[in-house]
Formats: structure tokens, C-alpha cells, sequence
């Protein structure tokens, strides 16, 4: 395989010829197990799984035909590590170590299923053999995911087999830069990193703008807590964003070209580089690319650690060598970016759909989703659901689908509260918008918006109220403090969402909050400061109740900020054991054997050790 | 010092002298040093022709830069409510007399940072100590200290510090 | 999110360009005035006699847009979006409003957060007055020190126009500061004190230090030695600055290295005694008439 792509790619021509190779030589009835090395399933040691997979098939022999194969997040981490089995397409869930053996005598080498590593559906008891018969994988549309799970992201030649950089060669064969962008207009691609701006006018005002060289940056400070798509995307299939930032470059005349990652990501970075060296290799990446004119080179930097850098003019400081702190944008990057040349910046995602756009043609992307936000997006879907993982679906899809059909529905007995989107530059949509539909302009209509992607399913346990602190402190630790609004009035709203949820809220404190979340928007110099206080207004906005609750009560009524809700025992569940009463620090429990113990208010200091230690649940948070 | 000269060289060189690679390149004598020690910033500013106010911005801007050394292994106390009824402040005393060390600082001989943190959520064994990740509840002034003295000067913090 | 979408780049094809002026015409609170392209809103206001606040602006050094107290309205059709007048450049003709509701509110409420953050500065408190803010009704909640601002013109000004960079910022948000760098007594200061000179609100100060012929820039507690005069004792100022004065002008006479060292008094006296010794042919010149020959030689 290696020496098949290790020489110089000189024209079209011949990558069409290596492909038509790596493909004859796939044997019909091989079989091949693919491991899923993602985030998720790599948590749940899936690397070692591969490892004994690979053992499994040397010790095989030669005459058996099988391969196995690590692989980009497949989605459904919930139900790590997952295993493929393919050409059966058997999807094998929560695969443990000893499993490896069976898996391989029955299954590979047998072609008999084991009913126990198949998913089964909850509700209805079923067991699905393929990934597409499970409810969380039916109503996705893999655009930007849709090699992962197929393709090894280690090997280039596994991309190159599934049709990759076929969407380079159309371009630097028969498209003229403009004609790339029209198609990439007529797809009506919007940035993926949260912003939405149309993708083909960036492009076009970058192409037309004054000053050389021009700069090609590629986002991947994905900073939301809770979001791992471009995690996925970057350690997944790296060489889709590479294909896509070379489509970009020549379409708008750059032969330079960088990709951001957060330092927190180091396994991304690695891919990245691997795929990076891989493309130079045989000439996808360097001068004179496919026999065309066109040169191009990408650098990879890491990030130092800061949210704000997320921010594109913050982004291009710290790759300057300077501190992330943005600045204003009259004169947009277009005109004047990285070292104050013409820089197009993009988010992973947008990149990795690009060959997509061009293998498929801009009409197709456009005939998926809606009117004004077209194509798919990726969600990584967390919280209280049943199925936390990695979907990307149509644009326009309800609320309602992705976090009951696809998430399964909340855990447990517990009741839908709300969900959390678009980061911390978003908002919390409660149950009475379930239907709302999830796309650019929707969600900002209630309030949030979709941002990056991060969608955190919360239920009647969360506290609306501590999610608009945990949000704001989050905010006030990474932002730059360059403007005073952000920095002075994220303090002030943290040290009144601190006293409300102590129980010294006054009376309006709310109407103080909306007051600094109006500043905030209006006089922020980026857009970080700008949404900043988007978490404090949605929950205001749709959970007034509990904030009155805190401030004219001192109740917590999902009973979770410390203080603000009691703890007594259910004198009915109650078996009188006494391991409360021993462990209570203040001791403040009193009762004999026999009979139900009680709580005594005044001396309980609402530690929760009681609570915790109780094994028959008698003691209820009130 | 020669040697941080010879360090500062071929880190700048690794990057052509580049302005813009500043960062990776303080990430690259973190991974180094373990941290960013004075001197190699110092010699870093000449070479690069870059003020010293600059380079000490960005190492204080972004959190991934230590510019005191770590020390070997992370001791946290817990301060919550509970674990300070039990008497958690005076073993934070205790430790602090004992080891010259104070909450947020790291020891001299570098064998552990010593952290005081506002409640881990395991009020049930309290007082709780945490040693590189690990729970030590019901914790005393004395056993505290015992713990701590069982530590090995060797074995580092399982923390990634990947460099290139 | 309006604002968002409303910086993004408009296409800047033929469409865009033909906007575009040479001396583009700049509507400010009714009044027109016309300036160059890629003036600022604040150099329109200016012209026009239109006074806005403004604290992290100098013209002497770049500006950074990051005090956020000179915001203004400008007028996009159907909204309005709030801007900051030193740092927007005018390439169209635009309409901006100084002086409405939104825009006074807008510059108010920074003003009421700067005051809850530095409440000593007496500098800041008759700005805030002439702004028509009594008061903050915030609680302090960020210690800054000394009642700075953060407007970093410090660091501008040392770093671009003294071309030392003796101080920069240290930290991020909240812990934000400004430093020489590892928090010690920079060996980079000169002791100029052009960072004390151009502190909008009093947090920096020049202190001499008669007795170690020494002067201190504070809050750094950098020193440098100070000169004093030759003559008359007095300490004139940073011997460093002097130094590199004399360093960059290239001066070929004894003499003015001399004066170098003298106070400013001094140097008068020492200059009217060498005028009064000069065997210059001295008359009283009648300048009427000396004007009149003139025009008639014309």
C-alpha cells in the first residue's frame, strides 16, 4: 500500500491511476474490522482493542483475507468502543477486551453475529445488526463525517481509495478559481465555527482584495466545553480539511496556509501533521501541485491555552506571536489579517465540506436543509440524554428529533428541562420550542443560537440559575480583558449571579443583570464579549421563575445551589439504620433503632452527607 | 549561561527565527524545562530581538505556560464547608509549617504544588486530601504530613506535555 | 448578533469600490463635514466641534479601541449600530449620532463601570462629570491598581515612541495588569517618564528620589540615576535620557554636550551671558522701516 503513494503525483491522471490501483486490489471478499479510535471510544481504551485486533489477524495467517483498521469517531460514543465489522456492516457496540477473540473466530472469520455486543433499542427491545437500523444513526446525513468509520485517518491511501482529493483534481484540471467559487455560492455553505457568514463571499471579497501574499487559516480552537466536532473532524479525517484548504487557496489565490489547534488537542495535532506529511509526499501539498501552477503549503500552530482565540482576529495575534486579544473589525480581516494581508479564515468543518461541495456539486449541498442555511451540520449531543455522541444532520431538523429520536430521550425518569446550544455565546431553549427547527437564524430567534455545534441536554435537576453562573464565570476566566464592558461587566453579573445563588439575591438584581447583558451587546469590542451574556439572558428569559425563587424565597427549586433547599428524611423509607446519624459532621441527626431519624434544621449545615450515605434513599431534598 | 544559549539556538533555529512562531517556540522550552525559567526567556527576547515585556505578556496570557516549576506531584486540600468544620484549616497549616510551602506555591525542592481548592464533592469522608489525583479522606494534620513524606521525588505528575 | 453580521465584509467588487471616497462626507449630530478617506469618526468629530469622551486615545500612538468610552451610533438604514468613533474609518459618506439616547447611554454605562473599578482618580471622576455621571451604581468587585484603567497607552507609548518596551501588560481578564516584566524593577526603563506624562488617570507617577539621586517610576519601581546640574545642583533629570539623547544627535560641538548638562535655568543664564560676550556688531533694528525698504525694492 505505502509504495503506492509514496511517488509524485504530476497530474490528475495519475491519482485517478492510484485509486483505480488501491481499489483493484481490494479483494472482493475481504474482511475488514474497523475499531473506532475517537475521543470517546479512545477513552474507553479502544486503542487496545486495535492492538489485539492486529495481533488476532497476524497470527491469522496470510490465506485469510482480513485487515483491521483504526478509525475516526463513528458518533454513538455513548455505546463505546464501538467495532465494524465489514463487508456485513455489523455494528458491534461497548466491546470489551476479552470480546476480541470471539469477535474474530465467530464473526470475522464465522460470519455469525453475536447478539450480545448488537445494540438493542430500549423501548422496543430490538437489536440492530447495522449502524442504520439504530434510531441515533437514522435521522443523521453524513456530510463531513462520512468517511469516519471507514477510513483509516493514518493512511492516505484509505482517503485517496474513497474518492479523496478526486475533488482537488476536478479543480486544478477544469475549474477556474471564480468557477469554484460560484460553486461553493450556489451550495450556500455558511461557516461552521458559529458565525454563519456565506463561505462564498468570503472567499470572492478575499480573492478581490488589495495586498499579497494572502493567508489561509484553518479554526480549530474549538474552546465550547461540551464540543468535539472538529476534534473528531481533525483526528477523524484530517485530510478532508486538508482537500478543502486547498480548494479554498486556489480559489482565492494563496499559497500559504495555517491550521490553529487548541493546545488541549495534541492528538489532533498529531494527525494533522502525519496527513500533512503524507500529502507532501506524493505532491498534494508543496509546488506545482497535479501539474497546475498552483503551490501551496500549510503549518500547523498550537494555541497556548485561551478561549478567546477562538476569535478570528485573536487567532491571527497569537499567530503573529502576540497575546490573543482581538481587535475591532471596520476593517475586516478579508482586507487586512495575518501580518495585514488579505486572510481567509474558516472553521474545520466549513473546510472538511468543501470536496463534498465539489465532488457533488453545489446543488446538491443546496438541496439539503433549508432556505437560508443549507447543507448539514454536526452536533455533539451531551447531557441527560440516553445517546450522548457525534451526530450531523440536515439543517432544519427539530429540536424534538435530535434529542428524542435521536438522543433517545432523557436518562432515567427524569423530565426535559432544556437544552443548552452554541457554547457560551448561546442560551438554554426549554420544552415549549422542542419544535423549534436547527439552523442559522432559528435558534437566535429564541435567544441561543447553534454556534460550533455543542448541544447539552439538561433535565429537572440542573438549576437554571447556576448555569448562568457556571457560564459567566467560565467566560470571565478566559476573556482577554482588553475592553472594559467585557471584562468589568462579566464581574458584575458574576458577583450578582454569586450572591443570588448564596441566597442574598435583592430584589432587582434581574433587572440589574439585563442591564449589563444590554452593555455587554452593545459597547463589546468582539463577538465573544458581545454573546457573553446570552446564558444570563435565555434562562432569564424562559426560567424567570426559579431566579425569583432564589431572590424572594432563597429556594433553589431544582435544589442545587448549596443552601437553598433542605434535606429531610421520608420517615416512611426510613430503616432506622443509623449510618446518617453517624456520619453527620454536625451532628444533627437524632433517632434510635427502630425509629425513623430525623434532621434537626437548625444544627444542619446542608453538607449532603447524609443524603449521599443513605442506602434506601430515605433522605429527600426539599 | 552557554548552555541556555545552546538551548535558545536551536529552538529559534527549529523555526527559521520567525517572530510568529513565539508561542510554539515557548512551548517548546516549557516541554524543555518543565517551565519558563528567567534566563531562557531573557535570551529568547535577544535573539529574537523581541522585548522581554512581550514575551512575559503572552507567557502569563495563555494558560498552558507555568513560569514557576511545577513541583513533582500535586497535593490539593480540600477547603469546602464541611472538610473545614473538620478541622481542614489546621492541617493546611500543618502542611504549610511542615514542608515551607503556601497554597498555590510549590515546595523548594520541587517535590510537590500545594493547592487549597473550594470543595471536591466528597464531603462524606471529610477532611479530604487529593495527592495526583487521588482521594485520602479523613485526613489528619499528622497522616496528612505522613502521606506527603511518602511521595517519591521521582515519579513526575502523569501529565502530557507533548512538544513538536 | 446584528452587529455581528453588520462588521462582516461587504463584497468589494465594483459595487463596493464605487462606494468608496476620496473625501468622503461625515454627518455628525446634523452637521456635515468633509474629511479623508480612512479619517477617523473622532478626527470628523473634531472638525465639527462635536465633543466625544475618550480615554485610551492619543494621537501620538496607535490606538487600540479597548476603553470603549467614546462610543457613538452610526446609521446603517433600517438600525443603528454603536461604534467607537477613534478608531472607525470613514471611506463613505455615513451618518453617526453623538448625542442620541443610545449613544449617551452606551458611553454613560462604561463610564459607571470604570468608576466602580477605579474609584480614587480624581482625573476619572471630572471626566466622568463632564460625561454627566454623578456616580457608579456598582460595587467595586475588580481591585485594579491605582485606579488604572487598563487603557494601555502606557505601554504604547513606551514601546512605540520610546522604543523601550520597558512595561506591557501581565495576565489575562480580570488579573490583567500592567508590569515590567516578572513583576521586578525593568531594566529596560530610562526613567523618561513619558508613561506618567501620558496616564489619563493619575495611576503613574514620577517620584524623585533627592536623596539616592534617584527617580522612580511608580507603580514599577523602576529607578534610574538622575543628572544633576553642573552648576547649580539641581536634578534635572534621568541621566539614561540624556544619554541617549546625546547618543542620537549628532552633534559635532563641545558645546551643546555642556549645556546637556545643565538645568534648564542655568542653561538661559549661560546662553544670555555668551550672547552678551559675543563681538556681534549689535544695533536696534527698526523693523517698520526695514519692511518698507523691502516692499520697495520690490
Amino acid at each position: 500500500m505505502s509504495t503506492i503513494a509514496s511517488k509524485r503525483l504530476n497530474c490528475a491522471a495519475d491519482l485517478e491511476r492510484i485509486r483505480e490501483q488501491l481499489l483493484s486490489l481490494r479483494v472482493a471478499s475481504a474482511k475488514s474490522v474497523h475499531i473506532c479510535t475517537g475521543p470517546g471510544c479512545a477513552a474507553k481504551g479502544s486503542p487496545r482493542l486495535y492492538e489485539l485486533f492486529c495481533e488476532a489477524v497476524k497470527e491469522a495467517g496470510v490465506d485469510v483475507e482480513v485487515q483491521a483498521k483504526a478509525v475516526g469517531c463513528h458518533g454513538l460514543c455513548e455505546c463505546g468502543p464501538i467495532v465494524l465489522i465489514q463487508p456485513s456492516d455489523i455494528f458491534y457496540q461497548r466491546v470489551e477486551e476479552p470480546d476480541v477473540a470471539e469477535i474474530f473466530r465467530e464473526t470475522v472469520l464465522g460470519d455469525r453475529v453475536i447478539e450480545r455486543l448488537l445494540y438493542e433499542n430500549p423501548t422496543t427491545g430490538e437489536k440492530a445488526k447495522s449502524a442504520d437500523e439504530i434510531p441515533f444513526y437514522k435521522a443523521q446525513k453524513r456530510v463531513a463525517l462520512a468517511c469516519n468509520g471507514v477510513v483509516d485517518p493514518t493512511k492516505i491511501t484509505d482517503y485517496i481509495a474513497e474518492g479523496g482529493y478526486g475533488a482537488l483534481a476536478k479543480v486544478l484540471s477544469v475549474m477556474t478559481p471564480e468557477e469554484v467559487i460560484s460553486e461553493v455560492e450556489v451550495a450556500g455553505l455558511r461557516g461552521r465555527g458559529g458565525g454563519g457568514f456565506p463561505t462564498a463571499r468570503k472567499w470572492r471579497s478575499c480573492r478581490e482584495a488589495e495586498g499579497s501574499p494572502r493567508y489561509v487559516i484553518c479554526n480549530g480552537d474549538e474552546g465550547d466545553p461540551g464540543a468535539f466536532m472538529d476534534r473528531a473532524i481533525m483526528e477523524g479525517n484530517p485530510h478532508s480539511v486538508l482537500e478543502g484548504m486547498l480548494i479554498g487557496a486556489y480559489a482565492i489565490g494563496s499559497s500559504q496556509g495555517y491550521i490553529y489547534v487548541r493546545n488541549e488537542y495534541p492528538l489532533s495535532v498529531e494527525c494533522l501533521k502525519q496527513a500533512i506529511s503524507q500529502a507532501r509526499e506524493i505532491g498534494l501539498l508543496g509546488q506545482n501541485i497535479l501539474g497546475n501552477s498552483f503551490s501551496f503549503d500549510i503549518r500547523i500552530n498550537r494555541g497556548g491555552g485561551a478561549f478567546v482565540c477562538g476569535e478570528s482576529t485573536a487567532l491571527m495575534a497569537s499567530l503573529e506571536g502576540r497575546t490573543g486579544e482581538p481587535r475591532a473589525k471596520y476593517v475586516h480581516t478579508i482586507e487586512s489579517g495575518l501580518w495585514g494581508k488579505p486572510t481567509n479564515l474558516n472553521n474545520v468543518e466549513t473546510w472538511a465540506n468543501v470536496p463534498a461541495i465539489i465532488n457533488n456539486g453545489g446543488e446538491w449541498f443546496a438541496n439539503i436543509g433549508t432556505e437560508r442555511s443549507k447543507g448539514t451540520k454536526v452536533f455533539s449531543l451531551v447531557g441527560k440524554v440516553e445517546n450522548t455522541g457525534l451526530v450531523e444532520v440536515p439543517m432544519g431538523i427539530t429540536l424534538r428529533r435530535i434529542v428524542d429520536e435521536i438522543g433517545g430521550g432523557i436518562r432515567g425518569d427524569k423530565l426535559f428541562k432544556a437544552v443548552q446550544t452554541g457554547g457560551p455565546s448561546g442560551g438554554c431553549i426549554p420544552a415549549e420550542h422542542l419544535d423549534a427547527r436547527v439552523d442559522f437564524d432559528e435558534l437566535t430567534k429564541l435567544g441561543s443560537m447553534m454556534g460550533s455545534g455543542g448541544m447539552i441536554v439538561m433535565d429537572e435537576d440542573t438549576c437554571m440559575v447556576n448555569v448562568a453562573k457556571y457560564f459567566t464565570d467560565f467566560l470571565q476566566k478566559e476573556s482577554c480583558g482588553k475592553c472594559t464592558p467585557c471584562r468589568e461587566g462579566l464581574s458584575q453579573m458574576l458577583h450578582i449571579l454569586s450572591r443570588i445563588s448564596r441566597g442574598e439575591g435583592e430584589v432587582g438584581d434581574v433587572e440589574e443583570l439585563g442591564t449589563l447583558a444590554e452593555i455587554l451587546e452593545g459597547t463589546a469590542l468582539c463577538a465573544l464579549g458581545k454573546t457573553a451574556a446570552n446564558p444570563v439572558l435565555s434562562t432569564i428569559r424562559y426560567f424567570r421563575d426559579e431566579y425569583d425563587a432564589h431572590i424572594l424565597d432563597r429556594r433553589c427549586p431544582a435544589k442545587e445551589c448549596r443552601g437553598l433547599f433542605r434535606y429531610e428524611i421520608d420517615a416512611e423509607a426510613c430503616k432506622a439504620c443509623g449510618i446518617c446519624l453517624k456520619n453527620c459532621p454536625a451532628d444533627a441527626i437524632t433517632g434510635e433503632k427502630k425509629v425513623p431519624h430525623v434532621i434537626n434544621q437548625e444544627k444542619c449545615t446542608l453538607c449532603g452527607t447524609c443524603w449521599e450515605k443513605c442506602p434506601f434513599t430515605a433522605v429527600k431534598k426539599v | 549561561m552557554a548552555e541556555d544559549d545552546k538551548l535558545i539556538d536551536g529552538i529559534v533555529g527549529r523555526y527559521d527565527g520567525e517572530v510568529g512562531m513565539l508561542i510554539p517556540m515557548m512551548q517548546d522550552v516549557q516541554a524543555e524545562c518543565g517551565y519558563l525559567p528567567v534566563e531562557q526567556l531573557r535570551v529568547l527576547s535577544k535573539r529574537l530581538e523581541v522585548p522581554l515585556s512581550r514575551l512575559f505578556a503572552v507567557a502569563t496570557f495563555y494558560s498552558s505556560f507555568r513560569l514557576a516549576p511545577k513541583g513533582a506531584h500535586e497535593v490539593t486540600l480540600c477547603m469546602g464547608t464541611v472538610c473545614y468544620l473538620k478541622g481542614a484549616g489546621g492541617i493546611s497549616e500543618a502542611i504549610c509549617k511542615e514542608f515551607r510551602v503556601e497554597p498555590g506555591g510549590t515546595t523548594r525542592d520541587r517535590l510537590f504544588s500545594f493547592q487549597a481548592v473550594n470543595c471536591v464533592g466528597a464531603c462524606a469522608v471529610a477532611p479530604v486530601m487529593l495527592v495526583d489525583g487521588r482521594y485520602y479522606g479523613g485526613v489528619t494534620p499528622s497522616s496528612a504530613i505522613e502521606v506527603i513524606y511518602g511521595l517519591s521525588p521521582h515519579e513526575a505528575t502523569a501529565e502530557k506535555e507533548g512538544a513538536r | 448578533m446584528r452587529d455581528m453580521l453588520g462588521e462582516m465584509p461587504v463584497h468589494r467588487g465594483e459595487e463596493g469600490l464605487k462606494k468608496d471616497k476620496l473625501m468622503p462626507t461625515v454627518t455628525i449630530d446634523g452637521q456635515k463635514v468633509e474629511v479623508e478617506r480612512d479619517a477617523t469618526v473622532l478626527d470628523a468629530a473634531k472638525k465639527a466641534g462635536v465633543w466625544i469622551p475618550t480615554l485610551c486615545y492619543h494621537p501620538a500612538v496607535s490606538t487600540s479601541g479597548s476603553c470603549r468610552i467614546c462610543m457613538v451610533e452610526l446609521d446603517r438604514g433600517d438600525w443603528r449600530q454603536l461604534i467607537t468613533a477613534c478608531n472607525y474609518p470613514v471611506r463613505r459618506d455615513i451618518v453617526v449620532y453623538v448625542s442620541s439616547e443610545r449613544a449617551e447611554r452606551a458611553r454613560r454605562s462604561v463610564m459607571e463601570l470604570l468608576l466602580a473599578r477605579a474609584p480614587e482618580s480624581p482625573e476619572l471622576k471630572a471626566l466622568a462629570e463632564r460625561m454627566g455621571v454623578k456616580s457608579t451604581p456598582y460595587p467595586t468587585v475588580t481591585e485594579s491598581q491605582r485606579s488604572c484603567i487598563l487603557c494601555g497607552l502606557c505601554v504604547a507609548v513606551c514601546e512605540e515612541i520610546i522604543g523601550r518596551a520597558a512595561i506591557g501588560y501581565a495576565g489575562r481578564g480580570v488579573d490583567r495588569t500592567v508590569a515590567a516584566p516578572f513583576r521586578q524593577p525593568s531594566e529596560d526603563c530610562i526613567g523618561c517618564g513619558a508613561c506618567a506624562a501620558i496616564c489619563p488617570v493619575g495611576t503613574i507617577k514620577v517620584r524623585v528620589h533627592e536623596d539616592q539621586q534617584e527617580v522612580e517610576i511608580s507603580p514599577f519601581k523602576s529607578r534610574a540615576k538622575l543628572t544633576v546640574c553642573r552648576q547649580c545642583g539641581e536634578p534635572i533629570g534621568s541621566a539614561l535620557v540624556s544619554e541617549r539623547v546625546l547618543a542620537k544627535v549628532q552633534v559635532s560641538s563641545e558645546e551643546f554636550s555642556e549645556l546637556m548638562r545643565l538645568c534648564p535655568k542655568c542653561r538661559r543664564s549661560k546662553t544670555a551671558a555668551q550672547l552678551e560676550s559675543a563681538d556681534t556688531d549689535r544695533r536696534k533694528v527698526d523693523v517698520k522701516a526695514a519692511k518698507e525698504q523691502m516692499s520697495l525694492k520690490k
